[in-house]
């Protein structure tokens, strides 16, 4: 079959469609008189909450952290308050979703709202790798001088081994967990589960898409 | 001073009455569009949802889109141009979906009836064979697919998909090859 047979199959399927379809004009005008929905409503929903929910937490942060200004609790103090600044670089890139599902507008090219669209979903990932930037400093809110003091030995050769392969791995993490690893077994590993699949076939389409914009 | 309150609610009264009026203008208006490109919509639901009850889902979405982007339809575009960018966006979206949003509409009525219009069986048996070749593209390849079908230039291709015309003439190119293949293994 060649090509022009087949434009004049579409072109008969067309003619067919003219005639069988009709459109039930009671549900457009139901539909014209919507006005809050909004598909994109349940992940700015998810994000709302988020951002709600760390400033809550920052709050708390903040809260521990005021009542115990002190030099004696200076780990306790110094932990918590990189954890505070992280969470809301956390909670500022959660915002910035929010403008940007705000600013989605399907009149623009397939490739463009496509593109910002899936770019949104996998950019959940972003979250977590600033998010893992706070490993170590789970590890050293409880450390005091006096424990220090009385067995340096436990401190000096585990506990600061521990905190370092904290930080190690956090930052390796923060370096590694993008769209361009996700086909990597420590990456499936660490993503694994339903709730993860929605971001890993983002990664997988926005890798079409930068296939179909060069190829 | 009573006059003066009587003029003032007519005036306002009258701005009230304009205004319905230009509402149900600008609904009429978009409704007629719907109804000269319905089957655009269709062929686009099609393409990007095989079962029935999605297709209907799907169809609600894009027609309800297209009416919220209605207003700030800029009239210096083509009309066709903004209708399968708004429909393709929300039929890959759609299609990319794990699961089904929730209807827009819960009742029983379809939006869209298809009454029973046959083709000659060998035209069926070929348009199946299409839809079927659609269907396996990828979401993109695929919009570029019904593009061609319907036969838009390659600018407005371009335009549409958001690509060079010069990506677009390769791509069709490759897709027409793969068409071309298909048919000739089912002769």
């Amino acid at each position: 079959m060649e090509n022009i047979e087949i434009i004049n199959l579409w072109k008969q399927y067309d003619e067919k469609l003219e005639k069988s379809i009709s459109l039930n004009r009671q549900i457009i005008a139901d539909l014209q008189q919507q006005k809050a929905k909004n598909v994109l409503k349940p992940a700015k929903n998810i994000k709302v909450f988020a951002v709600v929910a760390g400033i809550v937490y920052v709050a708390f942060l903040a809260f521990l952290v005021l009542n115990s200004l002190s030099f004696e609790h200076i780990f306790f103090v110094a932990s918590l308050s990189i954890s505070i600044v992280i969470t809301l670089v956390a909670i500022g890139y959660y915002i910035y979703h929010i403008k940007l599902i705000n600013e989605i507008d399907n009149s623009e090219s397939v490739v463009q709202i496509q593109e910002k669209l899936a770019l949104l979903q996998a950019s959940t990932l972003n979250v977590v790798r600033i998010l893992l930037l706070q490993l170590p400093f789970y590890s050293t809110w409880y450390i005091n001088f006096e424990w220090i003091k009385e067995s340096p030995n436990m401190f000096y050769f585990l506990h600061v081994p521990i905190v370092l392969l904290f930080a190690i791995a956090g930052i390796w993490l923060f370096k590694n967990i993008n769209v361009k690893n996700m086909d990597k077994k420590w990456f499936r590993f660490l993503f694994q589960g339903t709730e993860w699949l929605a971001v890993l076939k983002s990664g997988q389409f926005l890798k079409e898409i930068e296939s179909f914009k060069h190829n | 001073m009573v006059v003066i309150f009587w003029t003032l609610l007519r005036i306002i009264g009258k701005d009230d009455l304009k205004s319905m009026q230009t509402t149900t203008t600008v609904q009429q208006d978009f409704v007629s569009t719907i109804e000269a490109n319905k089957g655009i919509i269709f062929k686009i639901c099609n393409s990007y949802c095989p079962n029935a009850a999605d297709r209907e889902d799907l169809a609600q979405e894009i027609i309800f889109q297209l009416w919220k982007s209605w207003s700030s339809f800029d009239q210096a575009y083509k009309l066709s141009t903004w209708m399968y960018r708004i429909a393709l966006n929300v039929a890959i979206s759609f299609y990319r979906k794990e699961k089904n949003a929730t209807s827009t509409v819960l009742m029983g009525d379809h939006l869209i009836e298809l009454s029973d219009e046959h083709l000659e069986e060998g035209l069926e048996t070929n348009l199946n064979a299409l839809q079927q070749f659609i269907n396996e593209l990828k979401p993109l390849d695929r919009a570029l697919m019904i593009l061609y079908l319907e036969e838009k230039t390659h600018k407005e291709m371009a335009e549409i998909i958001g690509i060079s015309t010069t990506n677009v003439a390769t791509k069709i190119g490759r897709i027409k090859e793969q068409l071309k293949q298909k048919f000739n293994k089912q002769d």
